[in-house]
């Protein structure tokens, strides 16, 4: 192992998130000698120490980074740090499109000007949409429509296009990633679709029943962990090769739900937005139509026993949250 | 006169009924689609549909000896208003044949995002007519059912019964693609179905439809059914999926006449329904 090898310093911005915390763990535990510094605007909260993780609460501004960036000379960049959509939606577009957007353009920006030398970075399968037409397995070059019906998922989408061209203009002086995984479940992960899967108020649909792509928190960590040396620049989907439907992946977490009929899930949503107790509208159209994406370029460099988690095994162990 | 209401099966039927369900069960126990394939909810439709298909249509099927145990596109005139031709095809390849499939029949888009009726139609093997979706089932070794004519064959006024439609030639990019044979289908009796057909496109157009036909009876009358399994029709070996469309039309064209010579046989061999009434409706339509 050369002495760079040895001694990577990696950022990973989001670190609140329980699957950066995955990761984190999952690097140090394959490379004991690495430095890894964790920040994030929220409180950052570990139940164990990690040696070789460093966790830092900093707000997201210019300075602060480029702060970051010239103290500490960082050989990889993971940028989780990704504006959720789940739970009530306090964030306007215009200031969701300023963090998502601007806020990643600068860390483009920062991670060029000081040389790091690979940049991950976790973007969605969101940015496909969920539409009534869709193909199956929808390869990495598929048009990015989820805009299109949900001008809320403008930062999502605008956040992976402008990842994408600055990653091909600047590709022979910085290697960039790109992954757009499927629905990432599991204990440590506070998504929308863990939490209405895990939800006793779920909702079972009766009139749609969609296929979904799952993947377990600890596969998705290994995917960005592979990031750093096994997978060149590029967009990534991630998924396994699996799928299943809606109500079998609830009758796997034994969840019963309440059946109901999604076709008027957006009416009744207006009548929720008047106690803020609304779900993300482009939400429904995922429990309505299938978004699969295809896993083949990805399988390419990673090979196909990638995998640990069966979607059986991944389902039920959430049952046990 | 009214053995087309008994909804019974002949103990010969039901006992072909049992063959046909064990045969699918085994030929698709391992399999899955990302549509919702539900082997259960097919047989259900079986159940329901096969009395129907026996004794309200009495579906006949011509050409058995021509379907080989592997994968086809499948390819058929649209006629009868409603895909209730879709439906009787595929209850005939489920029913009829020694090896039992099911085939998959391409639904339009707006279909297949009609709440209920697009989950029904997933779980029943039918999935949204996409080339990358066809191209995915006959890789799985499934056969398709597609209709070049798309709703223009379907929808068409009285006057134009049985006249074949401008095939388009999406479907035999996408079987050199997967390089598989295509099998020619003609259905005749089905345009019989609802003998008088206005055609409301605009109104359609309004509620979101393709077409809105407008038959004066709203529930299909018992035509018979012929179905006509063609001879396989290999693909041109001097052609690929990117050749251009002139390149492809003459042998589109070979499908087109084979199905057009199928629906003149038909035509000519069918059973009687209503013929006193056909030949004045026929006059009284052609002046529309």
């Amino acid at each position: 192992m050369s002495e760079e090898q040895k001694n990577k310093r990696i950022l990973i911005i989001g670190m609140a998130g329980g699957l950066a915390k995955i990761l984190a763990k999952l690097i140090l535990q394959e490379n004991p000698s690495w430095e890894i510094l964790g920040i994030d605007s929220r409180d950052i909260v570990l139940n164990e120490k990690i040696p070789g993780l460093k966790t830092k609460r900093l707000l997201y501004s210019r300075g602060n980074f480029e702060n970051l960036f010239r103290d500490s000379h960082f050989d990889t960049v993971y940028h989780l740090g990704r504006l959720s959509h789940g739970g009530v939606i306090q964030n306007g577009i215009a200031e969701r499109l300023d963090i998502s957007v601007v806020g990643t353009n600068r860390i483009l920006d920062l991670s060029l000007r000081f040389k790091v030398k690979k940049i991950i970075i976790l973007s969605t399968f969101h940015v496909y949409g969920a539409l009534s037409d869709n193909s199956i397995f929808l390869a990495e070059d598929s048009p990015l429509k989820a805009s299109i019906k949900f001008p809320e998922l403008r930062d999502v989408v605008e956040m992976d296009q402008t990842c994408t061209t600055w990653m091909w203009k600047y590709q022979g002086e910085i290697d960039s990633v790109i992954l757009r995984p499927c629905n990432i479940i599991g204990e440590q992960i506070n998504n929308s679709m863990t939490k209405f899967l895990t939800s006793p108020l779920a909702l079972r649909p009766i009139d749609y029943n969609p296929s979904f792509q799952f993947i377990h928190e600890f596969d998705m960590a290994k995917v960005l962990y592979a990031g750093i040396d096994k997978l060149p620049t590029g967009s990534y989907n991630v998924a396994t090769d699996e799928f299943i439907n809606l109500r079998e992946a609830l009758d796997l977490i034994g969840s019963r739900g309440i059946p109901f009929p999604i076709s008027v899930a957006s009416a009744f949503n207006q009548i929720l937005k008047l106690s803020h107790l609304q779900v993300p509208e482009y939400l429904i159209d995922y429990l309505k139509y299938s978004c699969l994406i295809d896993n083949q370029l990805l399988k390419e460099h990673i090979g196909e026993d990638f995998f640990r988690f069966k979607v059986e095994e991944s389902l039920k162990l959430l049952a046990n949250i | 006169m009214f053995d087309q209401f008994y909804l019974g099966l002949s103990p010969q039927n039901k006992k072909q009924k049992e063959r046909v369900f064990k045969a699918l069960e085994e030929k698709y126990k391992d399999y899955r689609d990302p549509w919702g394939f539900n082997l259960g909810t097919i047989k259900k439709d079986i159940e329901f549909f096969l009395p129907i298909y026996k004794n309200y249509f009495k579906v006949r099927v011509f050409g058995l000896e021509n379907l080989k145990d592997k994968p086809y596109m499948m390819v058929s005139n649209h006629t009868g208003q409603l895909p209730i031709d879709a439906a009787l095809i595929t209850l005939a390849m489920a029913f009829e044949p020694s090896s039992p499939r099911i085939i998959h029949s391409m639904i339009e888009r707006f279909m297949a995002a009609l709440p209920f009726i697009g989950d029904f139609a997933a779980q029943s093997g039918a999935i949204l007519g996409d080339r990358a979706n066809c191209k995915w089932l006959l890789d799985k070794g499934e056969s398709i059912l597609v209709f070049p004519e798309g709703v223009k064959g379907i929808n068409k006024k009285t006057k134009d019964f049985y006249k074949l439609q401008h095939f388009s030639s999406g479907f035999y990019r996408i079987a050199l693609k997967a390089d598989v044979p295509i099998l020619p289908i003609t259905v005749i009796g089905a345009e019989e179905m609802f003998p008088i057909v206005f055609q409301a496109p605009k109104l359609g157009k309004v509620l979101g439809l393709p077409n809105l036909p407008l038959p004066l009876n709203l529930f299909p009358l018992p035509s018979p059914i012929d179905i006509y399994i063609g001879e396989e029709v290999p693909l041109g070996n001097e052609i690929t999926a990117e050749s251009t469309e002139s390149e492809l039309r003459p042998h589109i064209r070979k499908i087109e006449n084979t199905i057009k010579s199928n629906i003149v046989k038909g035509l000519d061999e069918r059973r009687q329904f209503g013929d006193w009434l056909r030949k004045p409706i026929n006059e009284i339509m052609k002046k529309f």
